[in-house]
């Protein structure tokens, strides 16, 4: 199996240059919590936004909520990516949190290779939705404490039990300002990601 | 659908869109048609977000006969582009860009790469994610100059 058609032939129907081979990690918390902080202090470029079409129901208020009971609405994600080489790039998805964003998230999320759920220690509740979700879907992940201004309320034991994360999901505080903090919880990510590979 | 508002979404605060949102009815430029049915790519996989698109010899030479959002599309994929970045430079929806990458993949203007999940997730390929990763300094001053 490849990930991409080889370039064996330049004939006019194929592709001029050969594409990296994307791996992906999706990026999840609550709203306002340093998603968009933290892909754009490691990515290459500057963080893109795209929007797309979600047609559900919301099923509350949120904090900054525009039109709640509309049934269709647009949600913005925020990505960004690191080349490793010329084959290989990675590509950081940061998700809307909230539950009702649901739909969106497997389109975001499909093929990932493992995600990092970030928390506001005063907010825990934000990020419940985003544990379920790798939880339940069996995909690798990490829980991250952005420790806004050095502080965080609770300490990680606090934090492991309030978010019933079992003691296999790694749990840590970083910067989402800071690239070498992000790069280490994205490498925590992966290894828990090499880990379930087998590898 | 979108009123062409641009929505704050979960945006942060931290990046505001490069100009207004279109007015045009995102959908309209696919005449109504939505990803899922047409948007799937030649293995019956749908497109994740991180599919790559390059463009084709003979897409590059059909340039000056393509549509806007065709013409724009199979220019930008001269390096190869994922169908978010392409959504969001183009200031495109998602399934918009799925259903028209699909169309130009038929047409053999553009190269449609959808990744394997099966190789993504193999151990050889995380170890070099992690590698280069490992390489990355501290600092945002000191760029990697290498690349």
């Amino acid at each position: 199996m490849t990930p991409t058609e080889p370039l064996v032939r330049a004939s006019a129907g194929q592709a001029a240059v050969r594409p990296p081979l994307p791996v992906k990690l999706v990026i999840a918390g609550g709203f306002g919590v340093g998603k968009t902080t933290a892909v754009g202090s490691i990515s290459e470029i500057e963080p893109l936004t795209t929007e797309a079409a979600i047609t559900e129901v919301a099923a509350g208020v949120d904090d900054l909520s525009h039109t709640p009971t509309k049934t269709t609405t647009t949600v913005a994600m925020d990505f960004g990516c690191i080349t490793i080489d010329p084959t290989l790039k990675l590509y950081l998805f940061g998700t809307p949190g909230q539950e009702r964003f649901g739909f969106m998230w497997d389109d975001i999320v499909e093929g990932a290779v493992g995600g990092l759920v970030i928390v506001d220690t005063r907010r825990l509740d934000d990020c419940y939705a985003a544990v379920d979700y790798f939880e339940h879907k069996q995909i690798p992940f990490a829980v991250a404490v952005n420790a806004f201004d050095g502080q965080t309320a609770h300490t990680l034991d606090e934090v492991r039990w309030a978010l019933d994360v079992s003691e296999g999901v790694p749990l840590l505080v970083f910067d989402a300002r800071e690239r070498g903090s992000v790069r280490d919880a994205l490498l925590v990510v992966l290894e828990q990601a090499l880990a379930r590979s087998g590898g | 659908m979108a009123d062409g508002r641009t929505p704050r979404g979960d945006g942060e605060g931290g990046v505001a869109p490069v100009g207004p949102a279109p007015a045009v009815r995102p959908f309209l430029v696919t005449a109504g048609r939505v990803a899922g049915a047409a948007g799937e790519a030649s293995a019956g996989r749908t497109m994740p977000v991180e599919t790559q698109l390059v463009a084709t010899t003979n897409g590059l030479d059909a340039l000056h006969r393509l549509s806007f959002e065709q013409h724009d599309i199979v220019a930008a994929c001269r390096v190869p582009q994922s169908i978010a970045e392409i959504a969001a430079r183009l200031r495109l929806h998602l399934n918009v860009v799925r259903v028209l990458a699909e169309d130009l993949r038929t047409a053999g203007q553009l190269s449609v790469h959808v990744p394997d999940s099966g190789v993504t997730h193999d151990a050889s390929v995380l170890r070099r994610v992690i590698d280069g990763l490992r390489a990355i300094p501290d600092s945002r001053r000191v760029l990697r100059d290498t690349d």
